[in-house]
């Protein structure tokens, strides 16, 4: 049923005719009605034709090198066998077995708890932010621009400048020496995974604020009239009228995020270099060094299958959401 | 079976969706250009540091070889050397691309590993001008051996020292250091105030492992024993030791050094309060003559006495730098490849290596045209060392066994910030590094 109003929604641009199409008095003369059906099939298909284009180069883009990943982490492809790579031979789950022995769950276990840490770091500002940006004030715009530096630099320049502001003897470093404290390492050792986190959660938190300002917006006028009628606080009145208007966005957000974190390869290369210290050996790293570096190919294609599957649980669970929105929408117009 | 067929359904989807790719990406590879003329496509590595130059003597290359042959030259340039891997993985596997490849040296077993490129016999050999045409030394790392080369070397790029010579003359010391201990005793000696006696690009991913390898070479380990890895191993623990010591224990070098790359550390040489830095190539100059050790350095040989001797035992080998620099490789899909030698023979000849070295700095390879430039003072040493380098083991598996003498450097980097590591704890990633490297040479066919 939804699918149906998505489909008269979006031929939107011939409602007469989808509705006759429907329409079943059949008050018309029959060869109007045929000219009308056929043309009727053509509209409802039309989306489809005008996926065909996207739908190709998806299939060409992503679906045939998804194939081919998932069969490359079944042979055994290096450089010894990358020339004749249709007779590597065929080894089933042995990438996968190494994969697990090679570190594989070390780099899991560093990429979710960083990738969450770093969503659940962000949530706070994010939506601190687009409070404080909501009600008007001079100077408002100036500071929404401001807001937004850290998320249209690009990651490697992010990624630069904080590794040169984080070397030993960099500016960082000599600012707590002032203050009397002893700065220590930022790019190598255990604090470079605290290192890796401070660094995302400084270039990703606009995001959450851009959806949490989006969700803001959308609050009614008369919400805000209503709620100072009744006399509400600032505090009641945020956390029990307006948060639950932000809720939704945020949470859509949330996981958008935490597979952007995942996925982020751009951030720990430069910030760290290959090799990679251990304790930020994300899985982008460790698949960019199985692959580029020592040239296992089939091993580093079994570890970016784990790591789709890993990433697909949060994909599954966004999927699901959008889904509701729609029905959501779908029913409330 | 079953798995066959999927096996077959796969491979040919694999196999269609990258010609289609591949025949977007790699353009007009196919050669034959108009007027009966050809194209030749060749692959180099893009030279950041003279841009302009690189580019006026790609012109003046293209020009001769016109002349010539009444060929066009197709130059494609690559960023760095992970570019270059991706560009011979593209063409190994599609069958098209360039059709000469210049290949660093250290990447050249990988490249072998492939196939794919044409070994030189007899023949090939003569069309280029006969291998005597060449620095001996240069041939070392053309092939795993004499009959099965595939590399034509084509510029050098050896390691040495540089040192302060005004630092070096306050301090006493007559001329620079020849062995290992003697440079750690130097260093100690001109360590006061702000000044430093060495300085070391710790955190470089690509500096660690060829001192490593120097040091552990010198005493008699050459690291790849045939299809055994000697990683775990006394010499190549002293290595380390001394690698790390001259920051834990000796303390000769800048505590910042932990964080330095090897352009860092160039920079915090060039500041004139350093009295060596250990590791750099004559590319260097110019950075150094911009700094205010500007007409105060000087290059001088790497040590070649492994540490803890004052001469180097009878199985030691006397290598002052790895073997640096490119190779030349010809494509064996290439369809040009009487025009490839052609080309590789112009660029290896006497003139065209002279006015590379004199537009980019890069070393001759042509043994001619490297005899004339040790009349020159400053350059010297650096024709010396590229004599005196040495290949690193030819194997595909090496790619993998730098990494994982990286790596041991890499993780012990908190250690040395923190100002001492232990025997035990070098010993334990060098454990861990033996198992990387000799899975790996198990691997290796």
């Amino acid at each position: 049923m939804t699918d149906d109003r998505t489909t008269t929604r979006t031929a939107g641009d011939a409602p007469v005719a989808t509705a006759a199409g429907r329409d079943p008095a059949g008050r018309e003369p029959p060869a109007d009605r045929a000219g009308r059906r056929r043309r009727g099939v053509t509209e409802r298909q039309r989306p489809l034709w005008l996926l065909i284009p996207g739908g190709t180069l998806m299939t060409l883009v992503i679906g045939i090198p998804l194939l081919l990943a998932f069969y490359i982490s079944l042979i055994d492809l290096d450089q010894y066998t990358l020339r004749r790579w249709l007779e590597a031979p065929f080894i089933g789950l042995d990438n996968f077995a190494e994969a697990f022995e090679s570190g594989l769950l070390h780099s899991v276990w560093i990429s979710v708890s960083f990738s969450v840490i770093a969503t659940v770091a962000t949530v706070p500002l994010g939506v601190a932010a687009a409070v404080v940006t909501q009600n008007a004030y001079r100077g408002r715009g100036w500071v929404r621009a401001v807001f937004l530096i850290p998320y249209v630099l690009p990651s490697f320049v992010v990624a630069s400048v904080w590794r040169t502001m984080l070397q030993p003897d960099g500016i960082v470093n000599a600012t707590l020496t002032r203050a009397g404290v002893d700065g220590g390492l930022w790019l190598s050792g255990p604090r470079s995974y605290w290192t890796l986190i401070l660094v995302e959660i400084w270039a990703a938190w606009p995001f959450i604020y851009l959806m949490a300002l989006a969700g803001l917006q959308s609050v009614d006028s008369e919400v805000h009239e209503a709620s100072a009628i009744d006399g509400a606080d600032w505090w009641p009145k945020l956390r029990r009228v307006i948060l639950p208007y932000v809720r939704g966005p945020v949470l859509l957000a949330c996981l958008l995020a935490t597979l952007n974190h995942i996925n982020n390869f751009t951030l720990p290369y430069v910030l760290f270099g290959a090799p990679a210290p251990d304790d930020v050996n994300v899985m982008p790293m460790l698949v960019y060094v199985t692959s580029f570096q020592s040239l296992r190919f089939g091993l580093s294609a079994a570890m970016a299958v784990v790591s789709l599957v890993l990433i697909a649980i949060p994909l599954f669970v966004y999927l699901r959401a959008v889904r509701l929105d729609v029905h959501e929408e779908g029913g409330r117009k | 079976m079953g798995s066959r067929t999927l096996r077959a359904v796969v491979a040919l989807a694999g196999a269609t969706a990258l010609t289609v790719a591949l025949g977007a990406c790699g353009g007009d590879d196919d050669g034959g250009g108009s007027g009966g003329g050809k194209t030749l496509n060749v692959l180099i590595g893009a030279n950041t540091q003279y841009p302009q130059e690189q580019q006026d003597w790609q012109k003046s290359v293209s020009d001769k070889f016109k002349a010539q042959t009444g060929a066009d030259v197709k130059w494609e340039t690559f960023a760095s050397a992970n570019d270059e891997l991706t560009k011979i993985q593209t063409s190994v596997v599609s069958g098209t691309g360039p059709d000469v490849y210049a290949i660093g040296t250290t990447l050249t077993p990988t490249a072998y590993s492939t196939r794919a490129f044409v070994t030189l016999g007899d023949e090939e050999w003569q069309k280029l001008g006969g291998k005597d045409k060449f620095v001996p030394s240069s041939l070392g790392i053309s092939g795993p051996d004499a009959e099965n080369q595939i590399g034509v070397p084509w510029v050098g790029r050896p390691f040495v020292m540089v040192y302060n010579t005004e630092m070096l003359k306050a301090a006493g010391i007559a001329k620079p250091a020849t062995t290992w201990d003697e440079l750690t005793q130097h260093a100690k000696q001109l360590t006061k105030g702000d000044q430093y006696g060495l300085a070391v690009a710790y955190k470089d991913n690509f500096d660690p492992w060829k001192f490593i390898w120097g040091m552990s070479v010198q005493a008699g380990n050459p690291i790849v024993d045939g299809k055994t890895a000697r990683i775990a191993d006394p010499a190549v623990s002293k290595a380390y030791q001394t690698y790390f010591g001259w920051l834990t224990k000796d303390k000769v070098v800048d505590p910042a050094a932990v964080g330095w790359t090897n352009s860092q550390a160039v920079a915090a040489f060039a500041k004139g309060k350093t009295g060596y830095f250990a590791l750099t190539s004559a590319l260097a100059a110019k950075s150094l003559d911009a700094g205010a050790v500007k007409g105060k350095w000087a290059f001088t040989l790497l040590p070649t006495v492994p540490p803890g001797a004052t001469t180097r035992p009878a199985n030691g080998v006397e290598a002052a730098s790895i073997l640096s620099g490119d190779n030349l490789l010809v494509a064996d899909y290439s369809k040009n490849q009487d025009l490839a030698f052609q080309f590789v023979k112009l660029i290896t000849d006497q003139e065209a290596q002279l006015d590379i070295y004199a537009k980019l700095g890069q070393l001759p390879a042509n043994a001619a045209a490297a005899q004339t430039l040790l009349s020159d003072p400053r350059l010297g040493p650096v024709v010396e060392a590229q004599k005196k380098s040495v290949a690193t083991p030819f194997t595909g598996a090496w790619a993998d066994i730098q990494l994982a003498l990286t790596n041991a450097v890499v993780q012990s980097i908190p250690d040395l910030s923190s100002g001492s590591i232990s025997d035990a704890q070098i010993d334990s990633r060098l454990a861990a590094a033996q198992k990387t490297a000799q899975s790996s040479l198990d691997r290796a066919k």
